[in-house]
C-alpha cells in the first residue's frame, strides 16, 4: 500500500513539472527569418531573389517569413501572430499576403501605435486641425509606412500544423 | 543548376520612397514576431519567437555646391589679371556612413585662361575667406554621415588670373569630388569663373559666427566685408527710397532668424547709413522697423555708403555687421543659409557682387521625458499608481516615452530595483520583449512603453519600481532636470492583496457549491459513518479556489494512528464514488480561481482498530487539509466523525482426546483466544462429564482448580493457555469413554462472548500410551511458527515429539515406536531420549535390522523405528523390557517442500 501511495505521488509531480514545463517553453514554435530580396537578370528576364539579410543598405528591400508550428497536442484557439515593423524600417504596401486556410481567409491587420490597436487598411488617425477659426477633429490616412505592426488572428491551428506568412520592409 | 547572369545584380529599391535621413550605417535592425493564444485549458498565453537582426550597410553619396556648368558657372570672381580669386564650395556628406571625399581641380578647355596656382583649401570658420590657419592645401575631406555635426565642410579653391590675361576674358575651374568608399561616386558639375578685368570691383565676404552649429536660442553675428581691388575707383547706384547714389550691402534675414537690434558698420569712404527693406529690396528705409526683426523672406538689413561720382577708390573697405537670434524651438539640423550682396558702379555698368554663403545648423539637444500614458510625456520625477493587486498576478504599466529634443534620438530604458516582483520591459504591443534602445524616435515624437511585474504569490505589501529612460545622445543629467538626457517614471501599486486562498467544504448537498460559509462548512454534524475494524468510511468534499488565480492544492489528512486515508477525484460532485473508481490522487490538480473540486476522501480504519464512538462536529477523530502548492501558508482543513464498532469475539482450541488407566491421570492443554478489538475478560467452567470422574483447571499447570474466573486476555489475538487434567477413579471400564464440555465466558466492553472446547478421554488397559505432538518453525530457526503445527509454510521445519509410556503396572516387552515421514516433509534428523529405565537405543529403518546410530536421510513413504535394546544383544526381541512408568521419547524433525 506504501509502495501504491507512493507511485501515486510521484506521478503527481510529474505531473506538476509537466505544467511548469509547458508554462515555461511555449506550445507555439514560432521561427522568424530575415530575407533580403534582390533582383537578378536571368536570360533577359528579371527575377527576384531572396537571400539572407545579414546586413542591407537604406533602400533595400527585406522580407520577413515567420513560421508558426502548433507543438501541443490540441488545438490553439485565437491565435494572434504578430510581426513588428522595426523601426528603421518602413511597411511596403500590399506585401503582408492573406492565409487562406481551407475555407477561411485571414486577412493582415495592421498598428500604426506600436501595436496597441489593429485595424484593415486605410488606417485613419483623427487629427484637430484649426478651420475657419474652429477647431475640427479630421480623419486623415495613415501611410503604410507609418504602420509599425503586422498582425494575423488565427481562429485555430492544429496540432503540428505549420502556418507561414511573409511581409516586406523597406530600410530607410 | 542553372546559370544565372550576373549582369545586374541589384537590390530593390523602391523609387518613390524618399526619407528625410537615412538609417546610419551599422545600425542593427532587429525583429522578434510574437504570438498571443488560448491553450487548452483556456488560459491566454503568449510566446516570442527567435530575434533576427540585419545591419545596415553604408551608402555613399555626397554633393558639392554651388552647381555649375562652363557656359553656366556657379559662381563668379572678377579680379584684375595677376590678381588671386577664391571660390567657396561646401561638401557635404549625403550617405549613412563616414566618408572621404577626394577633391581634384579641372581646366575648361573652352576658354581665355586656365588659372595658375590653384589649390584647396578648407575653409574651418566657412566665412569664405582664407584666414591664417587656413593655407595648408588638401586633396580630401573626411565627413560624418548626414544629419550628424562634421557632414558637410567648407572649401576654398583658390586660383590667379595669368597676368596676360586682358580685361574680359575668363577661365573657367571645376572642382571633382569622388567618394573614397565608392570610387563611382562622384560630383562634376561645380564650374566656377573667373574673369579679369581692370574696372572697380568690390569683393564680399561674408562670416558668421559661431560658425556651424548653433544651439537654439543663441546669437550669430554675421559680419560682411569687402573691399575695392579693381583697377579703378566705384561708384555707387541709385537706389529706391534712399536719397542720393550709394553702393548699397544688402542682407536677406534668413527666415526664422530674428535681428534683435540695429546693424553696425563702417566703410573706408563715404558716409554711411544703415537702412532697412521689408519688401525684398524694392524699396529701402533709413527708419528703423520694430526690433526683433523677423527674417521672412522679404526683410532685409543692409549698409548704404553714399558718395557722389567714383568716390570709394582702390583698396578701400567696409564693414557691416549685425545679429540674429535662432529661435529656441528650432528643429536640429535646420538650416540657416545666408548670403550678402553688394551693388556698386565700376565705371561703366552697375555690378553686383555675391558673397560666399555661411551656413548654420540649428544644433541637436537631446532630452527625453518619460511618465504618464497621454499624448505627451510627463518631464521630471512623477508616479503611477495602481490602487489594488493581487499576489501572484501580472500587473501592467503603460509609460509614454516622448523625445523631447528637437532631434532624432534613441532611448535607453532600465528598471531600477523592483519591489513588485520580476518586471519586464515591453514593446508597444505589450508582447515582444524590448531589447535594445527605442528609436531613433523623430523629435517630439512618443512611443508607449509597458512594464509588466509579476507580483511574488506571497508578497502583500505595496511595492514599486522605476522605469528610467536615458538618451543614447546625451545620457548625462537627472530626473528633476527638466528637458536633459534622463528621465524616470515610478510604477507603484499602493496594494497588494493576497492572491491565494481556498474553501474547503463537506460536500453535503451532493453538488458543486450551495455549502455553507466557511468555517461553519469544516465540519459536518450528523455524519458519523461506523465502520468494523478493516472498515472504509468516506467524506464527500469539495475545494473552492478563492483566491485570485489559477492554483494547485497538496491533499493530506490528520488520522489515528495506524488509520490511513486515499482521496479520489469526484467528477460530478455528486458525492458518490465515480464508477469505475478513480485512481486516487495527492493533489488536486490545477483549479481555476473561482472554480470548485469535488474530492471524496476514503478513511481505512487498519484490522483491530479499537471501538471509536465519536460525535460529528463535537469530538472529530479525522481531519483533512488542501494546501497551496504555490503558497505554503495558505490551507484549509475540515474535520469529520468516524465511529468503529466493537467486534467481540474468542475461541477455544482445539477438541483434544487421550486415553487413561483406571485408575489414572491424563492433562490436556487449550488456547484461549481473543480476536475482539477489546481486551476480554474470562471465566473457564467445565460439565464435568457423564461418569463423575474429577476435572481439575489451571492457568499454569500446577495450580489446579475446579473453575477458572477473571482471566484477562488482551484483544487482537490475544491468548492464554488452559491446562484440563482428568483423574479417573479406579475400577472404569476398559473402552469407557467420556466428554468434558469446556466452555469459557468472556466480557468484551459492553458485550460478552463465549467459546467452547471439549476434551474426550477412553479408558484402556494399562498398557503403552503414545502420544504425538508438533511444533512448526520459521525455516530453520528456533523461532516457532506455530505451537502446535497448525501452520507451517514451505521451507518451515517441523519437530514432531512422540512418547512411548509404560502406564502399566507390569514390563512391556519388544516395544518399537515406528513413524513414517509425512507427505511432502524432507527428513532433517531424529533423537530418541529414555528415561526410568537404561538400554541402548537403536533405530531401524524397516523394523528388523537395527543401528545405534540414526539414520541420515529417509525417503518418501519410509518409516524410522526405534526401541531399547535392554539385554545387550543389539536387537530387539521379546527380551528388551519398557518397566512401569518408564518413557521413549523420539523427536522427529522434517522440512516442509
Amino acid at each position: 500500500m506504501m509502495k501504491h501511495f507512493g507511485w501515486r505521488f510521484g506521478t503527481g509531480l510529474l505531473c506538476l513539472i509537466g505544467l511548469a514545463l509547458a508554462q515555461a517553453s511555449s506550445d507555439i514554435r514560432l521561427d522568424l527569418k530575415a530575407f533580403r530580396v534582390v533582383s537578378v537578370q536571368e536570360q533577359s528576364r528579371t527575377v527576384e531573389r531572396l537571400e539572407p539579410a545579414l546586413d542591407a543598405k537604406p533602400g533595400q528591400i527585406i522580407q520577413y517569413q515567420l513560421t508558426a508550428l502548433n507543438t501541443f497536442t490540441s488545438p490553439l484557439r485565437q491565435v494572434a501572430l504578430v510581426i513588428p515593423i522595426p523601426p528603421t524600417t518602413a511597411y511596403q504596401a500590399q506585401s503582408a499576403l492573406p492565409l487562406r486556410l481551407g475555407d477561411t481567409l485571414v486577412v493582415p491587420e495592421f498598428s500604426f501605435d506600436g501595436g496597441k490597436s489593429y485595424g484593415r487598411p486605410p488606417l485613419k488617425r483623427k487629427l484637430k486641425v484649426v478651420e475657419n477659426g474652429k477647431e475640427v477633429e479630421k480623419e486623415v490616412e495613415v501611410k503604410p509606412e507609418e504602420y509599425t505592426h503586422a498582425r494575423w488572428v488565427i481562429p485555430q491551428i492544429e496540432p503540428q500544423q505549420t502556418l507561414t506568412l511573409t511581409l516586406r520592409v523597406v530600410v530607410r | 543548376m542553372k546559370r544565372i547572369y550576373p549582369i545586374l545584380l541589384a537590390a530593390l529599391m523602391l523609387p518613390g520612397l524618399a526619407f528625410a535621413q537615412q538609417t546610419p550605417a551599422g545600425t542593427n535592425i532587429s525583429n522578434q514576431a510574437s504570438a498571443s493564444y488560448i491553450d487548452s485549458a483556456g488560459q491566454p498565453r503568449t510566446t516570442t519567437s527567435n530575434q533576427v537582426i540585419t545591419v545596415v550597410q553604408q551608402v555613399y553619396s555626397f554633393s558639392i555646391t554651388p552647381d555649375g556648368s562652363t557656359t553656366t558657372p556657379g559662381q563668379t570672381r572678377t579680379a584684375l589679371a595677376g590678381a588671386p580669386v577664391y571660390f567657396s564650395y561646401t561638401v557635404s556628406n549625403t550617405g549613412n556612413g563616414t566618408d572621404t571625399i577626394n577633391l581634384t581641380l579641372a581646366q575648361d578647355t573652352g576658354d581665355n585662361f586656365d588659372l595658375t596656382g590653384t589649390a584647396r583649401y578648407l575653409d574651418a570658420n566657412c566665412n569664405g575667406t582664407l584666414d591664417s590657419g587656413e593655407t595648408t592645401p588638401i586633396t580630401s575631406v573626411t565627413l560624418s554621415r548626414q544629419g550628424t555635426p562634421g557632414a558637410s565642410a567648407c572649401v576654398i579653391v583658390a586660383g590667379t588670373i595669368p597676368a596676360s590675361a586682358t580685361s574680359g576674358q575668363f577661365g573657367n575651374l571645376n572642382l571633382v569630388g569622388t567618394s573614397a568608399g565608392s570610387p563611382t561616386t562622384t560630383d562634376n558639375n561645380n564650374w566656377a569663373r573667373a574673369i579679369a578685368t581692370t574696372a572697380a570691383i568690390l569683393t564680399a565676404t561674408k562670416s558668421a559666427s559661431p560658425s556651424g552649429p548653433v544651439t537654439p536660442g543663441s546669437t550669430i553675428t554675421y559680419t560682411i566685408s569687402g573691399a575695392n581691388t579693381g583697377g579703378s575707383a566705384a561708384s555707387g547706384v541709385s537706389v529706391s527710397g534712399l536719397t542720393g547714389t550709394g553702393i548699397l550691402i544688402s542682407d536677406t534675414i534668413p527666415t526664422g532668424l530674428s535681428v534683435p537690434a540695429a546693424p553696425t558698420g563702417s566703410a573706408g569712404a563715404g558716409t554711411v547709413q544703415i537702412v532697412y527693406s521689408t519688401n525684398g529690396g524694392t524699396t529701402w528705409s533709413t527708419t528703423a522697423p520694430a526690433f526683433p526683426f523677423v527674417g521672412n523672406g522679404s526683410n532685409r538689413v543692409g549698409m548704404f555708403i553714399s558718395g557722389s561720382g567714383a568716390f570709394f577708390p582702390q583698396t578701400a573697405s567696409y564693414t557691416f555687421s549685425f545679429q540674429v537670434t535662432v529661435p529656441t524651438n528650432a528643429p536640429a539640423g535646420t538650416s540657416y543659409p545666408n548670403t550678402a550682396t553688394v551693388q556698386y558702379n565700376d565705371g561703366t555698368a552697375n555690378q553686383i557682387t555675391t558673397s560666399n554663403t555661411t551656413n548654420n545648423t540649428a544644433a541637436s539637444r537631446y532630452s527625453v521625458a518619460i511618465g504618464g500614458t497621454g499624448a505627451s510625456a510627463i518631464d521630471g520625477a512623477d508616479t503611477q499608481t495602481i490602487a489594488t493587486a493581487t499576489s501572484g498576478s501580472t500587473v501592467t504599466f503603460n509609460s509614454t516615452l516622448q523625445n523631447t529634443g528637437n532631434a532624432a534620438d534613441s532611448f535607453t530604458l532600465s528598471l531600477g530595483t523592483s519591489t513588485l516582483g520580476t518586471c519586464t520591459i515591453l514593446q508597444s504591443d505589450g508582447v515582444t520583449p524590448l531589447s535594445g534602445p527605442v528609436g531613433p524616435l523623430a523629435a517630439g515624437a512618443t512611443y508607449n512603453v509597458v512594464v509588466r511585474c509579476t507580483i511574488p504569490a506571497s508578497q502583500t505589501t505595496g511595492g514599486s519600481v522605476t522605469l528610467t529612460a536615458t538618451s543614447v545622445n546625451n545620457p548625462s543629467g537627472s530626473v528633476g532636470t527638466l528637458l536633459d538626457g534622463v528621465d524616470a517614471t515610478t510604477l507603484a501599486v499602493t496594494n497588494v492583496v493576497l492572491g491565494y486562498s481556498l474553501d474547503v467544504a463537506h460536500n453535503t448537498n451532493g453538488a458543486s457549491g450551495g455549502e455553507g460559509s466557511d468555517p461553519a462548512n469544516d465540519t459536518r454534524p450528523g455524519y458519523n459513518p461506523a465502520v468494523n475494524p478493516g472498515g472504509v468510511a468516506y467524506f464527500p468534499f469539495e475545494v473552492n479556489n478563492t483566491g485570485a488565480n489559477p492554483d494547485t492544492y497538496n491533499l493530506t489528512a490528520n488520522l489515528p494512528a495506524g488509520w490511513t486515508a486515499l482521496f479520489y477525484p469526484d467528477t460530478n460532485c455528486d458525492g458518490v464514488m465515480d464508477t469505475p473508481t478513480p485512481a486516487p490522487v495527492s493533489s488536486t490538480g490545477l483549479i481555476n480561481a473561482g472554480t470548485i473540486a469535488c474530492f471524496i476522501a476514503a478513511v481505512q480504519v487498519p484490522n483491530g482498530a479499537a471501538p471509536v464512538d465519536v460525535t460529528a462536529g463535537t469530538n472529530d477523530n479525522v481531519q483533512f487539509t488542501a494546501t497551496s502548492t504555490t503558497l505554503p501558508s495558505v490551507s484549509d482543513t475540515i474535520a469529520g466523525a468516524v465511529d468503529v464498532n466493537l467486534v467481540a469475539q474468542v475461541s477455544l482450541t482445539p477438541n483434544r482426546s487421550g486415553t487413561v488407566t483406571s485408575p489414572g491421570t491424563i492433562q490436556y492443554t487449550h488456547t484461549l483466544t481473543n480476536s475482539s478489538n477489546a481486551p476480554a475478560t474470562c471465566s473457564i467452567s467445565g460439565s464435568g462429564g457423564s461418569f463423575g470422574w474429577t476435572y481439575q483447571y489451571s492457568l499454569d499447570g500446577s495450580t489446579w482448580a475446579s473453575s477458572l474466573s477473571s482471566i484477562a486476555v488482551a484483544a487482537n489475538g490475544g491468548s492464554q493457555v488452559v491446562y484440563v487434567r482428568v483423574l479417573t477413579p479406579a475400577g472404569q471400564p476398559i473402552g469407557r469413554t467420556d466428554i468434558n464440555a469446556l466452555t469459557a465466558s468472556c466480557t468484551i466492553a459492553s458485550t460478552t462472548a463465549t467459546a467452547t472446547a471439549s476434551e474426550t478421554t477412553t479408558v484402556v488397559g494399562g498398557d503403552l500410551r503414545l502420544t504425538k505432538s508438533a511444533v512448526s518453525y520459521v525455516g530453520s530457526s528456533s523461532t516457532v511458527r506455530d505451537a502446535n503445527a497448525a501452520v507451517a509454510l514451505p521451507g518451515d521445519q517441523i519437530l514432531y515429539t512422540v512418547v512411548a509410556q509404560n502406564i502399566g503396572t507390569g514390563n512391556l516387552t519388544q516395544v518399537v515406536v515406528s513413524d513414517p515421514l509425512p507427505s511432502y516433509t524432507s527428513f532433517v534428523s531424529a533423537s530418541v531420549s529414555i528415561s526410568g529405565f537404561s538400554g541402548t537405543v537403536l533405530y531401524s529403518t524397516n523394523g528388523s535390522t537395527w543401528s545405534t546410530t540414526a539414520p541420515t536421510t529417509l525417503s518418501s513413504g519410509q518409516t524410522l523405528y526405534v526401541a531399547v535394546d535392554t539385554n545387550g544383544d543389539n536387537t530387539i526381541t521379546n527380551a528388551d523390557i519398557l518397566p512401569p512408568g518408564a518413557t521413549i521419547t523420539l523427536s522427529f524433525r522434517v522440512q516442509v517442500q
